[in-house]
C-alpha cells in the first residue's frame, strides 16, 4: 500500500449506530444576547483571528410533504463576533437555493441582526428584509445575498434560517472548519428508519461530542390524487438522531505543495444508500456499494445510457477515421487522436453529461464526461473493449475508497484494452499524449465503471517519475573564444508545459525568454525543440551559445549555468500538512568545459553527496579537472512524492544544501 | 479571344457551385500583412446606432472574427451585458470553417444567461448573455449579429475597431443616425479625416470606417491603448435616465445632472449631527476637523456595493448610511460630504476612473468615463482628496488608486475637470538601512529597516492592515528573494500623514547567503533590492515608452565580514545618469566590513521609440550591477 492510499484511508467511516460519549448542550437562542456575551476572553482561540464563530448549529430532519413524499428540513443558527475590520467580510452572507423541475429548496424564516455594545447596553439592529437580494446564478441555482447592518469592530452578528428541500438524496453535509476559528460547531441529523445513509468524516479534528439515539417520530404525507381528493398518510415509527459537536476548531491554514486544502477540512458528508419502507417492501438501492453504484451510473441518463445505444450515426465518420488501420491498437490511437484534436473541452470538472453524444459529436465540444464517454462509445462501436472510469482530481480532493461517495468524483477518463494491454486515455486535453493522463488525475483511486467488475485503479504521484537529462559542453574555438552547446530532455509533464507555452506563444518566444534570462553575457543560436509535436514523447530543447566577457584576470563561473535552483522551494520554516508533490523526480546534469588558453583552475567546488532519510532521496555533485578541462556531474533524485510534516525540515534542509552547492563557482586565473 | 474568356468564366462559376468554392470569409481572403503577428482578424464589422427615437436608441451590430490560434479563443466568445437600461433584442451567430463554409448556426438554448454580480459587489442588476461555439479547429470564423434597445439616452457606444494586441482588422464601420434637430457629439483619436455625412429618411447619418489595420505587438511600458489605435467616442447632448433629464454637452452640464441626482441626499439624522459637533466643535484647524471626521467615517462605516437601476448613478442618502453603516463609493462620499457640511466645511463630490494603472480619462470629451466616486475638500489653496471607501488610508492620502490623474469635480454650475494629488519621486520614496554580518560558512544575519513613503507603501499598507500577524509572518517568509532564510522578527509602524510613511523593521537569518567555494566567499552586497526587469533585446520598438509614477530608492548597507579574509574582487563603482533616471552604486571593502550604497530614481516621463535600445542597455547595467559580487579570499 502506498503512502497516498494510507492517507486516503484516514477518511474514516462513521457507523450510524448507538454509542454515547457525553452530553453537553449549548444554550443559545436567536437574538438573546447579554453584555457579557461580548467578552470572549475565557475562550481559547487563535488571537490573530479577525472574527470568531461563537456557535454554528445545524439540524437536518425529515417531514412529510404535499407531493406524496418526504422533504428535508435544514435549520441553522450561526453567531459570530467580529473582532476587527478584517473580519467584515464574514458579515456578507450568501445562501444558495436550488431548483429542478417541480422540486425545489425553499428559504424560510430568515432572521438576521447585529448587536453592538454601546455604553454597557446591547443595541440591536435588525436586517431590513428589503436588503435581501436574489441573484440568479443559472437555470437551477439562485443566491440569496445580504450584509448585516451596523457592523463595527466588536459587533456580534446572529443569523438563523430554515431551508426546506425536496432533494432527500442530497442530505446536507456539514463543515466544522473554515477560515475563522469556531468555538462550537454542531450538526444534528435525524433520519427515519426507512432511510439509510452512509456518512463519511474527514479532517484532523476530533469530536467533543457524538451521540446517537433512537427517537419516536410521526410524519404526515399528503398524496395529491389528480382531480380526486388528496390522500393523507400518517406514518409513525422511529428515527435515529445523531449529533456531532466540535469545540475550539482552529482555522484552516493554506500551504504550498498540498494538493488541495479541501483534504484537510473537518467535515461530514452523506450519501443515500437505500430506502426501504418496512421489511416486506421493496428495497430501493442508491449507491450502497460499487456494484450498485456502477450499475446506477451505467443506467444514468447523464452517464452510461448513451453507451448502451448502438450509435449508428457515428459509423461513417469512424470508417473514415480508421481506414487503413491494421490492428486494434492502431484503431485506438487513431480514434483517440481524432477526439483529442477535434473536440474542445468546455468544463474539466464534470461527472455527468448535459447533451447527447450525438449532439456533442456534432458540436465538436463538450465537458470532460461527454468527451471521454464519446471516446468510449466510439471505441465500443469498433468492438474495442473499453470502459469509462471515474475519479476525483487533485483539486477536488481525496475520495473514499470503500464507499462510492459519488458526489466526491468529478472527472471521467476512458480505459481501453487490446488483448493484455490497457490504455488510460483522456481526450479532453489537446496536448496530452496517448496513454498519458493530466497530472491532476494522479490523486489515488479511480474506479472503472462496468457491470462485471467495477474495480479500482490507482494513479499515485509516487508512480510518476519526472526525469530530466541535461548536458552542457563548452569548448574553445580556434581563436580561443569559448562557445558551447546545451541540450536538455525534459520530463513528461515539463514537456507538456513547454508544449503549452510554445503553442500559446511560439517556439521563437521560448528561446527569446531563455536569451533574456541569460542577458548579454551569453548569446544563444541554432535553437531547436525536438519532439514538440510527438505528444507521447518528452521534448528535447537544444541550442548553441557563445560566452562573452570571459577575459578578466580572474573568472568566476558557475558550472550549473542557468539550471541551478536559486531558491529553496520550501520557503516556510514549519509545516502543518504533508508535502504532496505531483511526482517523484530525477534530474541529471552533466557539464564539461575546456580551460581557456592562458588560464589555470584556481579553485573548484568540492564534490559532495547528500542523502535524504537514507534512501528517499539523493543529491550528488561530482566535479574534477584534468589537463584539458573540467567535468562535472550533478544528480537530484527524490524517490517519493509525499512527505509527512515530521519529515518537512529534513526535506527543506536537503533542498537548502542543493541550493547552496549549486551556487558554487569555478575560479579561473590568468597565468602570470 | 473574348469568347474564350467568357466560356472559361462560366465554366469556373459552374465548378464553384458544384464543388463549393471558398466562401466570403475564407482565410485565404485575408491580406498577408494583416495576418502577421495576429491571433484574431476582424473580417468585417458594422455598427449602427440609431437615434431616430431619441429617448429609446437602438444599436445594431454585426461582426465576423477569424480566430487563428487558441490565444484568440476569448475573442470568439460572445458576451453582452444587459440591465433595466439596456436590453438585448436578438442574437444570431454562425460558425464557419477555414474555407468560409458554414458549419452551423447558434441555437437559442445555447445562450447562457449569467449573473453580472462581481466579486466585490453585494448585488448588481446587470446580467450577461454569453455564447461560444467552442471551436478549436484553427483557423475558424465566428459571425454574430445582435440588436440592443436602450431605455435611456445616456449611454452611447464607443468604437475601437481593433480590440486588443495581436488583433488585425480588415474592415469596420460605425454609423450614427440622428434627427436633424439633435446635436451629436463625438471625438476621434487616430482617425484621419471627417466622418462621411449623408441622409436617410430625413435623419442625418454620420459614418466612420477603417480598413486593413495591422496587428499591434505588445511592448514594454507602452502608452494607453487609445493612443495606439483608432478610437471614436460618442456622447449625447440632452438625455434622459429614469425620471432625470440631463445634458452632457459640457462637463458643467453633466455635473449639474449629477447634482440633480444627489440633491437633498445629505440630510443627517440628529444623533450623527450630534457626533459631528462633539468631535469638531472644539477644534480650530480645518485640517484637523477633516482628519477627525474622516477617521469617524472609517470607524463607523464600511464599503458594500449595491448597484440597482438608477442606483448605479445615484448615491443612497446619508440617512441610509447612518442607519446601515455601509454604502458604496457614491453613498460613502455623499455621507462624508454631509458630515463635513455639518461641521461647516464645504466639499465636492467627484467622479473618477479609479484603479492602479488605469488609463486617464479623455478630458476634452464630456462623457461617463468614470467607475468611482470620491470627495475633494478645498482647504486654502490646497485640495484634500478623501477616499471614502477605505478603512485604513491616512486622511487625505489617495495613492495609486486615484492619485496622478484627472477627476470631474461636481459643483453647482461650475463642474470641471481637475487634477488629483500628484505623487512623484520625492513623495514615493524608500530609504533603507541594513546592518548585517556574514560568517565564513556563508550565513548572513541582518537587520533591515525601511521607510516607505507615498505609493511605495501602498502594497505593504494593505497587507499589514488586512493580514493577521501570523499571515504577515507567513507572507514575509515566502516572498523575500533569498535562497533559504527565516524571518526572526518583524515590526511595522504607520505614520498617517497626508503623504504617509510606513516603517518596517525586519530581522532575518539567511543561511547560505554567501557562496562558499573552498577558500573564497562570494557576497552580493545588495541583499533585498535588486531590479527584476529584464527587457527583451531584439525587439523593434514601434511606440513611445511611458513611465507612469516616479520613485526614488536609497539603500545603505553594511555587512560585517569574518576575520582572516581579504578582498579579491570588488565591483567597480557605477554612476549612470540618463534621461531614464539615475543609478548610483558604490562598494567599499574595509578590513572588517563591506559598505554599500545604492540610489535609483526615475520620474514619470515619456520617451520616443528610438530610445528603446538605450533603455534596454540601461536596465541591463542596473540588473547586473544589482547582482555583482564581492569576492573575499582567505589570507
Amino acid at each position: 500500500m502506498t503512502t497516498r492510499r494510507l492517507l486516503t484511508a484516514t477518511l474514516t467511516l462513521l457507523l450510524l449506530q448507538n454509542y454515547l460519549i457525553g452530553q453537553d448542550k449549548l444554550n443559545i437562542k436567536f437574538g438573546k444576547i447579554a453584555p457579557e456575551d461580548f467578552d470572549l476572553s475565557k475562550y481559547k482561540y487563535d488571537t490573530g483571528a479577525s472574527a470568531v464563530i461563537i456557535a454554528d448549529i445545524g439540524n437536518t430532519s425529515f417531514i412529510g410533504n404535499t407531493k406524496g413524499d418526504f422533504s428535508l428540513v435544514f435549520k441553522r443558527h450561526k453567531r459570530i463576533k467580529i473582532i476587527n475590520k478584517n473580519g467584515y467580510d464574514i458579515a456578507k452572507e450568501t445562501i444558495f437555493v436550488y431548483q429542478r423541475n417541480s422540486d425545489e429548496e425553499k428559504l424560510k424564516d430568515l432572521k438576521a441582526a447585529t448587536f453592538n455594545l454601546e455604553n454597557g447596553k446591547v443595541v440591536e439592529t435588525d436586517l431590513d428584509q428589503k436588503s435581501i437580494f436574489t441573484d440568479k446564478v443559472d437555470k437551477y441555482r439562485s443566491k440569496k445575498k445580504f450584509t448585516f447592518p451596523a457592523v463595527k469592530e466588536g459587533s456580534i452578528i446572529d443569523i438563523s434560517y430554515t431551508i426546506e428541500s425536496d432533494f432527500y438524496v442530497d442530505l446536507r453535509s456539514w463543515t466544522f472548519q473554515g477560515e475563522y476559528p469556531c468555538l462550537w460547531s454542531e450538526y444534528q441529523v435525524t433520519i427515519p428508519q426507512f432511510f439509510h445513509y452512509v456518512a463519511v468524516n474527514q479532517g484532523d479534528q476530533n469530536f467533543a461530542i457524538h451521540t446517537s439515539k433512537e427517537v419516536n417520530v410521526n410524519y404526515s404525507i399528503r398524496q395529491p390524487n389528480g382531480t380526486e381528493r388528496s390522500e393523507f398518510l400518517s406514518i409513525m415509527g422511529t428515527a435515529t438522531e445523531n449529533r456531532w459537536v466540535m469545540k475550539n476548531v482552529p482555522p484552516l491554514k493554506e500551504e504550498s505543495f498540498t494538493t488541495t486544502i479541501r483534504n484537510h477540512v473537518s467535515k461530514i458528508t452523506f450519501q443515500l444508500h437505500y430506502v426501504q419502507f418496512g421489511e416486506a417492501n421493496e428495497r430501493h438501492d442508491y449507491m450502497g456499494n460499487w456494484f450498485i453504484a456502477s450499475e446506477k451510473l451505467l443506467k444514468h441518463e447523464n452517464f452510461g445510457q448513451a453507451l448502451d445505444e448502438d450509435n449508428h450515426w457515428m459509423k461513417e465518420d469512424l470508417k473514415a477515421i480508421t481506414t487503413g488501420c491494421k490492428n486494434n491498437e492502431e484503431k485506438i490511437r487513431k480514434i483517440y487522436a481524432f477526439v483529442r484534436s477535434n473536440f474542445t473541452c468546455t468544463d474539466h470538472d464534470r461527472l455527468y453529461t448535459d447533451n447527447s453524444l450525438k449532439t456533442v459529436f456534432k458540436k465538436r465540444n463538450g465537458n470532460v464526461a461527454e468527451i471521454n464517454l464519446l471516446l468510449v462509445a466510439m471505441l465500443r462501436h469498433e468492438d474495442i473493449p473499453s470502459d469509462p472510469a471515474v475519479l476525483s482530481t487533485r483539486d477536488n480532493g481525496y475520495c473514499s475508497e470503500t464507499y462510492p461517495m459519488i458526489d466526491g468524483f468529478n472527472y471521467v477518463i476512458c480505459v481501453a484494452r487490446d488483448n493484455d494491454k490497457t490504455f488510460y486515455l483522456d481526450a479532453s486535453e489537446p496536448l496530452m499524449g496517448f496513454d498519458h493522463l493530466p497530472i491532476d488525475c494522479y490523486n489515488g483511486q479511480a474506479r472503472i465503471i462496468n457491470k462485471e467488475k467495477p474495480y479500482a485503479i490507482y494513479f499515485d504521484s509516487d508512480s510518476l517519475h519526472e526525469r530530466t537529462v541535461t548536458g552542457v559542453v563548452i569548448i574553445m574555438d580556434e581563436k580561443g573564444k569559448p562557445s558551447g552547446s546545451f541540450q536538455s530532455t525534459l520530463g513528461y509533464y515539463q514537456s507538456y508545459n513547454l508544449r503549452e507555452k510554445a503553442k500559446k506563444k511560439s517556439e521563437k518566444d521560448v528561446f527569446k525568454d531563455i536569451q533574456t534570462a541569460y542577458g548579454s553575457d551569453v548569446e544563444i543560436s541554432n535553437t531547436g525543440i525536438d519532439s514538440l509535436d510527438q505528444l507521447e514523447y518528452p521534448v528535447k530543447i537544444h541550442y548553441d551559445f557563445d560566452l562573452k566577457n570571459m577575459t578578466d584576470d580572474i573568472i568566476y563561473f558557475n558550472p550549473m549555468m542557468s539550471e541551478a535552483y536559486k531558491e529553496n522551494p520550501f520557503k516556510s520554516a514549519d509545516r502543518k500538512y504533508p508535502v504532496e508533490m505531483p511526482y517523484t523526480m530525477d534530474e541529471l546534469y552533466s557539464f564539461s568545459m575546456e580551460i581557456p588558453e592562458g588560464y589555470v583552475v584556481d579553485e573548484l567546488p568540492k564534490s559532495a553527496r547528500v542523502m535524504l532519510n537514507d534512501k528517499e532521496g539523493m543529491f550528488e555533485y561530482l566535479i574534477q579537472k584534468n589537463d584539458i578541462g573540467i567535468q562535472m556531474q550533478m544528480r537530484i533524485k527524490l524517490n517519493k512524492a509525499l512527505f509527512l510534516p515530521e519529515d518537512y525540515s529534513t526535506l527543506r534542509d536537503f533542498f537548502a544544501s542543493i541550493v547552496k552547492k549549486q551556487s558554487e563557482q569555478i575560479v579561473l586565473k590568468k597565468k602570470k | 479571344m473574348k469568347g474564350l474568356a467568357i466560356i472559361i468564366f462560366i465554366f469556373f462559376q459552374l465548378w464553384s457551385v458544384a464543388y463549393g468554392a471558398d466562401g466570403e470569409f475564407a482565410v485565404s481572403n485575408i491580406p498577408a500583412d494583416i495576418l502577421e503577428h495576429a491571433n484574431v482578424i476582424k473580417r468585417m464589422e458594422e455598427i449602427r446606432f440609431d437615434l431616430d427615437n431619441v429617448s429609446k436608441p437602438k444599436m445594431y451590430k454585426k461582426y465576423v472574427l477569424t480566430i487563428l490560434n487558441d490565444n484568440g479563443d476569448n475573442d470568439a466568445v460572445f458576451s453582452e451585458s444587459y440591465s433595466k437600461f439596456r436590453e438585448i433584442a436578438s442574437i444570431d451567430g454562425v460558425l464557419y470553417d477555414d474555407k468560409g463554409k458554414k458549419i452551423r448556426s447558434l441555437k437559442k438554448d445555447e445562450i447562457k444567461d449569467l449573473s453580472g454580480v462581481g466579486q466585490e459587489d453585494l448585488i448588481d442588476d446587470h446580467r450577461v448573455k454569453q455564447h461560444s461555439f467552442y471551436c478549436k479547429t484553427y483557423p475558424y470564423t465566428v459571425e454574430y449579429e445582435f440588436e440592443i434597445k436602450y431605455n435611456t439616452s445616456a449611454f452611447f457606444p464607443y468604437w475601437i475597431p481593433q480590440e486588443g494586441y495581436y488583433f488585425g482588422v480588415q474592415q469596420s464601420s460605425i454609423s450614427i443616425i440622428f434627427p436633424k434637430s439633435y446635436t451629436i457629439r463625438y471625438k476621434a483619436l487616430n482617425y484621419s479625416g471627417e466622418p462621411e455625412k449623408s441622409e436617410s429618411h430625413g435623419n442625418n447619418v454620420y459614418s466612420w470606417r477603417v480598413k486593413n489595420l495591422k496587428p499591434i505587438e505588445k511592448e514594454y511600458a507602452a502608452p494607453s491603448w487609445y493612443n495606439l489605435t483608432t478610437f471614436v467616442l460618442f456622447g449625447p447632448s440632452d438625455f434622459q435616465m429614469d425620471n432625470y433629464q440631463g445634458s452632457m454637452s459640457t462637463w458643467k452640464a453633466w455635473g449639474n445632472f449629477i447634482i440633480a441626482l444627489t440633491q437633498n441626499r445629505d440630510v443627517l439624522p440628529d444623533n450623527i449631527k450630534k457626533d459631528v459637533h462633539q468631535l469638531t466643535d472644539g477644534l480650530k484647524d480645518t485640517r484637523q476637523k477633516i482628519k477627525v471626521l474622516y477617521e469617524y467615517l472609517q470607524k463607523n462605516t464600511r464599503y458594500i456595493s449595491v448597484q440597482i437601476g438608477i442606483g448605479g448613478w445615484q448615491p443612497f442618502d446619508a440617512n441610509y448610511v447612518a442607519s446601515k453603516k455601509y454604502g458604496d463609493c457614491k453613498a460613502l462620499s455623499n455621507y462624508m460630504r454631509a458630515l463635513l457640511k455639518e461641521a461647516g466645511i464645504p466639499s465636492y463630490y467627484a467622479l473618477i476612473e479609479a484603479g492602479e494603472g488605469e488609463d486617464d480619462i479623455i478630458i476634452d470629451f464630456p462623457s461617463p468615463q468614470f467607475n468611482h466616486a470620491t470627495l475633494c475638500v478645498p482647504v486654502g489653496k490646497d485640495s484634500i482628496w478623501l477616499e471614502c471607501t477605505s478603512q485604513t488610508k491616512a486622511p487625505g492620502y489617495i495613492g495609486a488608486f486615484t492619485g496622478n490623474r484627472h477627476a470631474l469635480l461636481i459643483c453647482e454650475n461650475d463642474s470641471k475637470i481637475v487634477s488629483t494629488t500628484k505623487y512623484g519621486m520625492n513623495e514615493n520614496l524608500m530609504v533603507r538601512k541594513i546592518d548585517g554580518a556574514v560568517d565564513s560558512a556563508g550565513k548572513l544575519n541582518f537587520y533591515c529597516s525601511t521607510k516607505m513613503k507615498g505609493m511605495q507603501q501602498d502594497d505593504i499598507h494593505e497587507r499589514i492592515n488586512y493580514y493577521s500577524k501570523e499571515k504577515m509572518m507567513e507572507y514575509l517568509k515566502q516572498t523575500i528573494d533569498l535562497p533559504t532564510y527565516d524571518v526572526v522578527k518583524f515590526d511595522y509602524k504607520e505614520d498617517k500623514e497626508i503623504v504617509p510613511t510606513l516603517s518596517e523593521t525586519l530581522e532575518i537569518t539567511a543561511t547560505d547567503y554567501a557562496q562558499v567555494s573552498g577558500k573564497r566567499l562570494f557576497i552580493i552586497p545588495n541583499i533585498v533590492n535588486r531590479i527584476g526587469t529584464k527587457l527583451k533585446m531584439d525587439d523593434t520598438r514601434k511606440y513611445p515608452i511611458e513611465f507612469s509614477a516616479g520613485y526614488r530608492d536609497i539603500d545603505s548597507i553594511e555587512i560585517k565580514i569574518p576575520a582572516g579574509y581579504e578582498p579579491e574582487s570588488i565591483p567597480e563603482d557605477l554612476k549612470l545618469e540618463s534621461k531614464f533616471g539615475k543609478y548610483v552604486r558604490t562598494t567599499k571593502v574595509l578590513p572588517d566590513k563591506i559598505v554599500y550604497y545604492r540610489l535609483h530614481e526615475r520620474d514619470a516621463s515619456r520617451f520616443p521609440a528610438t530610445d528603446y535600445a538605450d533603455l534596454v542597455k540601461f536596465y541591463e547595467q542596473m540588473y547586473k550591477a544589482d547582482r555583482s559580487k564581492v569576492v573575499l579570499v582567505k589570507k
